[in-house]
């Protein structure tokens, strides 16, 4: 009875001598055994039986024997020790067993024989499920991955979108002033024009009287001698040119910044079109350098004239940024230089100033959102990371690289040709989610 | 560690040498079977909290963990902390073939543990007239806050520590008994001591 509830056993239990000769095998081996094994397996070596692990096998048992302690096997570790096929032939997955195994020494009290007894437990349901269990946990994790970066593509946007509308607000009021600006510009140039010409015929008319000094009488010529030297009539034939030429420069200098703040608000939403970025360069610099007088600026272009096609407004929204900061970090004296390359197919913008630098660790943050070592009020962060928008807009890239004290190199790079873009599909999709 | 040691003055002294015997066997079984020298330490004998017992067994560097219960006359758990440094050269002489997988390496670490804790274990119930059944092993990774938590306050533990000699292997095997079975074990050694 004892023998038959052996047999019976869900597990595979057999006993090998101590030459690991087969010494017994229930059912649950035999079931498993090829046909033609089963009647002819008693006395043989049970390494010999089962092909494949005959070397771990003979390890594990040499084990069990010299320790007299049991020794144990996973199926993680090693799954497929005895070649057997799993327990769902037809509906299963699994093709072969997973299996536990665990050995442990016997004695035969009457003989004092030393056997091993070999347990071995079909554990196929059990790993297949820890296995679907694990695929389960690594799709959630790729999922969770995945929503992570569609977060931060969503907080991106945000933060685009408040920098937009901070920027199309601020566009809108530096167009409104430009344009209330050059109204009165436009007269008083104008009048400033009559007023060079009617400066010239009067000191014409005074050049002529006092020319004609001695023709006059005595009396008449001191009295005139005296007015010219009371109203300084040297001094003023001298001056008033020069101060009239100055003055038509200082308003052409005005006229020329308004003309450029009217071209960097941002609300001429343009469109692709070709830029000439050579021209945009020099319009830049003589817009930072009114309002950042300290640095000395050197614009560097190897040729007179660069096309890309590109969107206007984010590109020169994105130097300008880039721009300003070279300048801000510039405290009494340096320089600043903006070199534009022509590699081909890409332009390269490369900014160099030689001011106060960034410190390493901050380094690699300097294009997130709200990122700023200004203080409190002076700065909101965004200037770098528009810049990169912008830049990753027109598919090109931005990297920085800055040693402290030292100073700081920008380098944009962008192809001429923006190709059709799968990115804004991308985001459109980001927000529509 | 000055807290109310659990065992009196002559029941250390006891255990201590039943410990020394058993782990000495413990070695020898190792010994035999990878062919080659162990060097083993003198075994110790403490009481620690949990807290301590984290820092004693788990802040070890460039180590694996393992436990694996024991049941029967006493009851308890055996972890082992094992280098990883020198585990190919062990791993030859057990008779693996390089390169070693992530699953031999495994393999590898679970058998080493469950030899020498099945030895040590096998020594001391031996000597103590005990009988136990080891479970088996398996790899642990410990958090230090569940440690904290652990509901217990003070265990005896037996620390021992086994090099190979001809690498620079060496592992670590601590045994923690349960309240009851410190009892039971108490009262054996007793008996012995009468």
């Amino acid at each position: 009875m004892f023998e038959q509830l052996v047999d019976k056993l869900p597990v595979g239990i057999g006993i090998v001598d101590e030459s690991f000769n087969v010494v017994y095998l229930n059912e649950f081996f035999l079931d498993r055994f090829p046909h033609e094994l089963r009647n002819d397996y008693k006395q043989k070596p049970i390494t010999s039986l089962f092909d494949g692990q005959e070397k771990f096998l003979k390890r594990r048992l040499k084990s069990v024997f010299v320790l007299q302690h049991p020794s144990f096997s996973y199926w993680e570790q090693r799954p497929h020790i005895f070649p057997f096929k799993s327990s769902r032939p037809i509906t299963g997955e699994e093709t072969q067993m997973y299996q536990n195994m665990e050995i442990l020494p016997i004695k035969d009290k009457a003989s004092g024989d030393k056997f091993a007894c070999i347990f071995l437990q079909d554990v196929t349901a059990q790993a297949s499920y820890f296995r679907a269990q694990q695929k389960l946990s690594e799709a959630l994790k790729k999922e969770h991955a995945a929503q992570q970066k569609l977060i931060r593509k969503l907080d991106k946007a945000q933060s685009q979108l408040i920098q937009a509308e901070k920027m199309a607000s601020t566009g809108q009021l530096a167009a409104g002033i430009a344009h209330e600006i050059n109204n009165p510009i436009g007269f008083v140039a104008a009048n400033l024009d009559t007023l060079g010409q009617y400066a010239t015929h009067l000191t014409a008319i005074c050049n002529g009287v006092y020319d004609h000094l001695n023709n006059f009488s005595e009396e008449m010529k001191e009295q005139l001698e005296a007015l010219f030297n009371t109203h300084h009539y040297d001094l003023l034939k001298e001056d008033i040119g020069e101060l009239i030429d100055e003055s038509t420069d200082g308003l052409t200098r005005v006229k020329d910044i308004v003309q450029n703040l009217k071209s960097f608000s941002l609300q001429t939403a343009e469109g692709i079109q070709t830029i000439e970025v050579c021209g945009l360069c020099d319009q830049l610099i003589s817009l930072i350098s009114a309002q950042y007088g300290k640095p000395q600026y050197k614009l560097d272009c190897a040729n007179d004239k660069v096309e890309i096609m590109g969107d206007p407004g984010p590109l020169k929204q994105a130097l300008m940024n880039v721009m300003v900061n070279a300048a801000q970090a510039i405290e009494d004296k340096g320089f600043i230089k903006l070199s534009v390359i022509d590699k081909g197919d890409t332009v390269a913008f490369k900014i160099l100033d030689s001011g106060c630098g960034i410190a390493s660790n901050n380094l690699k943050r300097v294009f997130e959102p709200f990122f700023t070592t200004k203080p409190e009020g002076q700065g909101q962060g965004l200037g770098l990371s528009v810049a990169y928008t912008a830049i990753e807009k027109h598919q090109g890239h931005i990297s920085i690289s800055s040693k402290e004290g030292k100073g700081t190199v920008v380098e944009i790079t962008i192809p001429k040709q923006i190709t059709a873009t799968v990115q804004t599909e991308d985001e459109k999709t980001a927000l529509n989610e | 560690m000055s807290t109310v040691f659990p065992l009196d003055e002559e029941q250390r002294d006891a255990l201590q040498e039943l410990l020394n015997i058993s782990m000495g066997q413990a070695a020898n079984s190792l010994a035999q079977l990878i062919e080659t020298k162990i060097d083993i330490s003198i075994p110790k004998i403490s009481a620690v909290t949990p807290t301590q017992l984290y820092s004693l067994l788990f802040e070890t560097d460039n180590a694996f963990y393992t436990r694996q219960s024991f049941l029967g006359d006493v009851h308890g758990e055996v972890m082992s902390v094992l280098s990883r440094n020198g585990l190919t050269e062990v791993a030859s002489l057990m008779d693996y073939d390089e390169p070693l997988s992530k699953e031999d390496i495994q393999e590898i670490i679970l058998e080493l543990c469950n030899i020498l804790a099945g030895a040590c274990l096998a020594g001391l119930s031996e000597q103590l007239e005990l009988s136990t059944n080891l479970n088996m092993p398996t790899l642990f990774q410990p958090d230090k806050d569940n440690f904290d938590e652990l509901q217990w306050q003070h265990s005896l533990v037996m620390e021992v520590q086994f090099a190979v000699t001809v690498s620079s292997f060496s592992m670590r095997v601590v045994f923690c008994l349960d309240d009851a079975s410190l009892k039971r074990m108490k009262n054996t050694l007793d008996e012995l001591l009468e």
